[in-house]
């Protein structure tokens, strides 16, 4: 049972602050934040406690979100409601920031009135909240197609992307200040995340694909939507994969309003979207990737006669030429030492398919020894790769029924992002 | 215009400017101002003076502005109670508006005023809201009443609402369900003998339909709620088992991980050998493997519960290694939970993968994984024992990388493995002296001392080393210094003639320099016991060591399975029991798992727990805390005692050596003994430390006390290690000239029921030795080694090996002459010797050799006179009782004593493993050294062998 809820601006400003159960002190903001700015490094900082007060919290958009609690609770549902938490208020405000929660607290102290009574969740989905929320959101900033300066993918938070067709999907869902046209946008995102291990011998040692795909919807109302997905694609370890383009998963599980009856013989998910962002399936892969991992990186670490240490990398991007960016040029690169974290970042800002770089970096070690070289490695590549699944799964369709008067437009996109792609020396 | 200018800074008269405002006549005007007083209240400025102006505002049709004041009343009712009168009657009338939302809310928020006064108010509204046509209002009702029953539990109960809200669990509506179980929980956990939850098949029943149709919060109280349930039988069990399962693929994780305690906690009562049971186990390891593409907060508490789930149950995640494999860009807490989960999961099957990964980590950046993992690779060496060769060469390769934190890790490590393995690993000592200036970490230092103590006699220079450390004696930590002491000591009783000067030294530095008590006490005992009884001082610092254990940091099963009934929970955090960290009466009642049901499987599984227990004294470290000060002078861990290792010494020998060091004390301190004496024989990590201990012998220590230090070297290597029965000095059986350089001495003994070949194996020649192995010709008792002779590391020249061949009797059987005799071949790389040696006859003697007294009667009368043999044991200054003890720990019984004219007639028996009983008769004559023994016996070749050894044990 949460016993109170709080969002504090990275300076440590109370921004909301409500208290469910009266069995603690708004004195619970300030140790809260001096124990989590007091942390030391190796403590995890998810679970702290104080006093018989339990202080759990998620950090999003420069944000704490903290939930406290003086019983024997579940972390799981803390932590998940938090997360719904700071999406709502992204649904609502359209982002999740400082200034957007200053701006619409009012909503969001309805919104917490509505989702928590006495510290039992009572809901999270837009469908039923919109029932009861009076206030009106305020956008941030008059919304222009001509702002590009918050571009990017909902479903992607690190890295920007040109490729989005519109700065559409980060405002709130339910102004009704204007853009009455544009209000009714579907977005579907399929982001996949992929981990992989490379060995030091070049062989492929761990792959990883976690994927999911994402709606994002500004209908106000929609009586049903369809996904197709690709008619070949399967679930499961066991099923053989035959010659064609099979895709496969391992695992995956749908959001509850999912219907899966066409999902067996035709691979149709169908779902009536709640306007907001929803995660509609999550699927995984293991071990087995449909083709070769999308890097190939061939490292030599030597010493020369000077004691210097050669490091010479050969870096080449297997995906087929088209599918990665407009123009071919000779890409731009930097290259950095970072003393602090002991490495070597060589940032590439655009690698075209089929490419392959070189770079040779001749770093300076003083006792450099035949036994250091031991300790070179490995390499850390991130990278983000647009109209790309690993997996091979694709929409093959999104239909809207009944169909609507004016057609609205619908966004799919695809990008595959690294989480961790680590090649060892 | 947005909502963020009410932040503006506090202006002089601002409270009197909203109070104009709130009493304007505009609405808009109004809600402005309660926004602008919200805001204040939010960043924690008082505007409680306010109250009776927004207050004034509550009767209004604006929703948004009726919200807006309602939670301003929340907020400041408590401190102005008689204000918050006022505002009753407004609620009262909410709580009749056509308006369901009006109505819910109304009753929402009166319950959160938490003041004593309005709660007789709220009871008629709350009465008809209950009871309300809209779900939505019923369900606000549910919450309701939890709230009432926190500020006046009385009046809930007196005015029945519990009774409604039974009623509610039957609702139609799934919302309202779940509040009602979730009201009712909380209420029953603060009366835990009511039964309010009264939980039967059929309130299950429509606990599991609710569970279909309710929302993914609602689905996590009643899951929670049903993980209290205890069903009659293991068919309900399945049952609700299977209604349960489709949850485990919800996309939300409490959703998942309320499924999986409900799944874990009734799969207990399944019978195991159920198809449904192995299916189960199936089903669970996809969704804990799910968890960790979360967000990382997520998975660092999924890893946690995994953590328990592993312990409990590996079975389910043990193809799942992968998973666990850390990534770059994981947090530290992350990267160190998967390594523990790593450790928990290896086994003989995936060591090499494990290994590979470790190996990879223990170069990284970070300096605590790196010590971690590097810890780790010594865990893995320790419990999969096929990889300890692999882990042991892994960590050598790191030594050789000199950074400074990876060595000092690795030679901790490789001290426990040393442990675990004795006589094994030793030639890599070698390689860690190399570094021994590069340790600055206590722990490092100390367990490099432990080794250099402990291998002393493999050291060439081991006194030099020691004595490098002694220089700073007093700048080291107390830790390093109780270890060079005792190294010290063992290094003496080693070599003696060599270090008398260091053990002086190390003595007075630590008895008369030092202020501190651990080890300036330390340092007295171990004088005492040098200057007193140098043989007992070498029994008891160099006694022989338990193995340590194969897992550490596991938690004690009974907290293990209260925590998996709060999988899920914080107390799965925390790896606390709930009770350690809540307050009040809440949720403390200790939980436990149903037992199991079913076909007949009354013990526990066998992966549960660890045989041999984890004491609550445990201690994870492997080197004892300095506070275990009698436990580490003996240089015994007193942690668990290995599983099973260790033969338990009979409750005679322990007391025997408790007397001994008690009394011992007593003569070493004089007068000022007793509290010390009293101290240590009273402590718990005495009994500990001794229960672990097979190794003292009572009777030996009775031996002649010779006079001081000087005594001391005429010991030589006269002192085998003792192990409860006597065991003869190893001889040089193969001299090294005959044998192309290769030195075998040896000795046999019975340990814990098996028949041990102690070998010392010394290389003198130039070269190194390999590929040795051992075979028996037939011999008269069938002896043959059980296993292949150890020798897995090198024998490097002037190394000396000590290896234990355990034997058996399953060989070919030819009789010998002598009788005992035995030929053993031995091979190395260079070539097969042959050599002959004679073995005790005791060693064959069972352990069940106790003979009935009327057995033994009717079998001594039995026996002819022609199967008897008489023998004289002549000069024997040894008492029958002392006689009778040493015997016995050589499992040679004594059935009964008599005293027939001031003579002790001790009567025995002993059972050769062929089955053949010999029968005695040791006569004693009180004031005569001279013993006469009868043996009688239906194979009388054997009664020469028996005397011989009688005479041996008697005489030493």
């Amino acid at each position: 049972m949460i016993s109170q809820v709080f969002i504090l601006s990275s300076k440590g400003d109370h921004l909301i602050y409500k208290d469910f159960r009266g069995e603690a002190t708004t004195d619970a903001i300030n140790v809260f934040y001096q124990m989590v700015t007091a942390l030391p490094g190796d403590q995890p900082p998810v679970v702290m406690t104080r006093e018989g007060l339990h202080f759990i919290h998620i950090r999003q958009g420069g944000l704490y979100c903290v939930a406290t609690t003086t019983t024997n609770a579940s972390p799981f549902t803390i932590i998940e409601f938090l997360n719904r938490l700071a999406a709502l208020i992204k649904d609502y405000c359209g982002s999740l920031s400082e200034k957007s929660v200053r701006m619409n607290f009012a909503l969001i102290y309805e919104m917490l009135d509505e989702m928590l009574d006495y510290g039992y969740i009572q809901t999270t989905s837009t469908d039923i909240l919109k029932n009861f929320i009076q206030t009106e959101a305020v956008s941030s900033k008059p919304f222009s197609l001509f702002d590009l300066s918050n571009v990017g993918l909902f479903g992607a938070e690190t890295q920007q992307s040109r490729v989005t067709p519109s700065a559409s999907a980060s405002r709130p869902i339910m102004s009704s200040r204007g853009d009455q046209v544009r209000k009714n946008e579907i977005f579907v995102d399929v982001v996949e995340r992929l981990t992989v291990v490379i060995g030091a011998n070049g062989v492929l040692m761990k792959v990883d694909i976690q994927g999911e795909i994402k709606v994002k919807c500004y209908l106000p109302t929609c009586s049903e939507m369809r996904i197709g997905l690709n008619e070949e694609f399967s679930v499961g370890k066991s099923q053989q994969r035959g010659y064609g383009a099979a895709v496969r998963v391992d695992e995956c599980n749908f959001h509850q309003a999912v219907r899966l009856d066409e999902f067996d013989s035709y691979r149709i998910l169908k779902i009536c979207p709640s306007q907001g962002e929803q995660t509609v399936m999550q699927y995984q892969l293991c071990d087995d990737l449909p083709s070769a991992p999308p890097f190939q990186l061939f490292p030599t670490v030597e010493r020369d006669k000077s004691d210097r240490l050669l490091i010479y990398l050969k870096l080449r991007c297997d995906l087929p030429p088209k599918s990665m960016s407009q123009e071919l040029s000779s890409p731009d690169q930097r290259a950095e030492l970072q003393p602090s974290s002991k490495a070597v970042h060589w940032e590439i800002s655009r690698f075209p398919g089929g490419a392959q770089l070189s770079a040779l970096f001749k770093l300076e070690v003083p006792g450099l020894s035949a036994a250091s070289l031991l300790e070179v490695g490995p390499v850390s590549m991130s990278f983000e790769l647009p109209k790309h699944t690993c997996t091979g799964l694709q929409i093959r369709f999104l239909r809207l029924t009944p169909v609507q008067p004016n057609p609205s437009p619908r966004w799919v996109r695809y990008v595959t992002h690294s989480d961790s792609y680590t090649i060892r020396i | 215009m947005t909502d963020s200018k009410y932040f503006t800074t506090t202006k002089k008269g601002e409270i009197f400017e909203l109070k104009a405002e709130l009493n304007s006549d505009k609405k808009e005007k109004k809600k402005e101002a309660v926004k602008k007083v919200i805001a204040s209240m939010t960043v924690g400025k008082d505007v409680s003076a306010l109250f009776p102006d927004v207050v004034n505002c509550m009767q209004t049709d604006n929703l948004e502005l009726k919200k807006l004041v309602y939670l301003y009343l929340m907020n400041y009712a408590k401190s102005q109670p008689d204000m918050a009168i006022m505002a009753v009657n407004t609620f009262v009338k909410d709580c009749e508006d056509p308006n369901p939302l009006i109505r819910a809310l109304a009753v929402r928020t009166m319950g959160c005023i938490r003041v004593d006064k309005i709660t007789e108010y709220l009871c008629e509204p709350l009465r008809k809201c209950l009871k309300d046509e809209d779900p939505y209002v019923r369900k606000t009702a549910a919450v309701c009443v939890a709230k009432l029953h926190d500020i006046n539990a009385q009046l809930v109960e007196d005015q029945g609402f519990l009774d409604t809200l039974k009623d509610l669990i039957s609702d139609s509506n799934p919302m309202v369900v779940a509040n009602a179980v979730a009201a009712l929980s909380e209420i029953a956990e603060s009366h835990p003998n009511s039964n309010l939850l009264d939980l039967n098949p059929q309130t299950i029943n429509k606990l599991l339909t609710a569970l279909n149709e309710c929302t993914e919060w609602g689905q996590i109280f009643i899951l929670d709620c049903l993980a209290n349930y205890m069903p009659r039988d293991d068919r309900e069990s399945q049952s609700i088992c299977e209604r349960v399962t489709p949850r485990l693929s919800h996309a939300n994780s409490a959703v998942v991980l309320s499924a999986v305690k409900v799944l874990m906690k009734f799969m207990e009562m399944l019978p195991k050998d159920l198809d449904y049971y192995g299916t189960l186990l199936k089903k669970l390891a996809p969704p804990l493997v799910t968890l960790l593409s979360a967000e990382p907060e997520l998975q660092y508490v999924a890893l946690r519960n995994i953590n328990l789930i592993v312990q409990k149950r590996p079975e389910i995640l043990k193809h799942e290694m992968k998973v666990f494999f850390v990534k770059y860009n994981d947090p530290i807490y992350v990267k160190l939970e998967k390594l523990d989960i790593m450790i928990r999961l290896a086994s003989q099957a995936n060591i090499a993968q494990v290994l590979a990964e470790l190996k990879e980590y223990a170069t990284e950046v970070d300096v605590d994984f790196v010590r971690k993992a590097v810890r780790a690779i010594g865990r893995c060496a320790i419990k999969v024992e096929q990889s300890a060769e692999r882990c042991v060469s892994t960590l050598l390769d790191l030594i050789q990388t000199k950074v400074n934190y990876v060595v000092q890790e690795a030679i901790v490590v490789i001290k426990d493995i040393f442990r675990k393995y004795p006589n094994k690993y030793e030639s890599v000592i070698a390689t860690l002296c190399e570094n021994l200036d590069s340790l600055d970490e206590p722990e490092a230092r100390a367990a490099m001392i432990w080794i250099v103590g402990e291998y002393a006699e493999r050291i060439d220079n081991a006194d030099e080393l020691l004595e490098s450390f002694l220089e700073g004696f007093h700048d080291e930590s107390t830790q390093v210094q109780l270890q060079l002491l005792t190294a010290i000591v063992k290094l003496f009783l080693k070599k003696p003639t060599e270090t008398q000067e260091l053990v002086q030294q190390v003595l007075s530095l630590a008895t008369q320099d030092s202020d501190n008590p651990d080890l300036r006490d330390r340092g007295y005992i171990y004088w005492r016991l040098l200057s007193t009884d140098p043989v007992a001082a070498k029994e008891v610092v160099l006694a022989e060591k338990p193995l340590i254990s194969e897992e550490t940091d596991l938690i004690e099963p009974t907290l293990l399975e209260e925590l998996i009934c709060h999988i899920g929970t914080l107390a799965s955090v925390y790896h606390k029991p709930p009770s350690a960290f809540v307050e009040g009466s809440r949720g403390v009642q200790h939980k436990r798992l149903p037992p199991r049901s079913g076909s007949g499987e009354s013990t526990e599984s066998p992966e549960v727990g660890q045989p041999g227990g984890t004491g609550p004294e445990a201690t994870p470290a492997v080197i004892p805390s300095q506070s275990d000060l009698l436990g580490d002078l003996l240089n015994l861990d007193l942690g668990p005692p290995a599983s099973g290792s260790v033969p338990a010494p009979t409750s005679g020998m322990q007391m025997g050596a408790v007397d001994l060091l008690g009394s011992g004390l007593d003569t070493l301190m004089g007068d000022d003994s007793e509290p010390l004496g009293g101290d240590i024989g009273g402590s718990p990590a005495m009994g500990a430390g001794f229960a672990g201990a097979p190794a003292v012998m009572p009777a030996s220590l009775n031996a002649p006390v010779g006079g001081g230090l000087g005594d001391l070297f005429d010991l030589g290597s006269s002192m085998g290690m003792t192990t409860g029965a006597y065991v003869a000095p190893k001889s040089v059986w193969l001299p090294a000239m005959k044998a192309k350089g290769l030195e075998i001495s040896g000795t046999f003994s019975r340990r814990a029921g098996v028949i041990q070949m102690e070998l010392s194996l010394t290389n003198k020649a130039m070269s190194i030795m390999t590929d040795f192995a051992i075979q028996f010709n037939r011999n008269s008792f069938g002896l043959a080694p059980a296993g292949p002779l150890q020798v897995l590391t090198p024998l490097s020249p002037n190394q000396t090996i000590e290896v234990s061949l355990p034997l058996n009797n399953v060989g070919p059987v030819m009789k010998m002459e002598p009788l005992n005799n035995l030929q053993v071949a031995v091979k190395n790389n260079i070539d097969v010797f042959y050599f002959s040696c004679q073995y005790p006859i005791s060693i064959l003697f069972v352990e069940d050799g106790k003979m009935e007294r009327q057995v033994f009667l009717a079998t001594w009368k039995d026996i002819t006179g022609e199967n008897e043999a008489q023998f004289q044991i002549k000069d024997c200054h040894i008492n029958s009782d002392a006689a009778s003890n040493k015997l016995q720990s050589s499992n040679m019984f004594t059935i009964a004593k008599r005293i027939v004219d001031g003579q002790d007639m001790l009567y025995q028996s002993m059972k050769l493993s062929n089955g053949i009983w010999v029968l005695a008769e040791l006569r004693l004559q009180a004031g005569s050294p001279n013993y006469t023994l009868s043996l009688k016996c239906r194979a009388p070749e054997v009664s020469q062998y028996v005397f011989q050894y009688y005479e041996t044990v008697l005489k030493n």
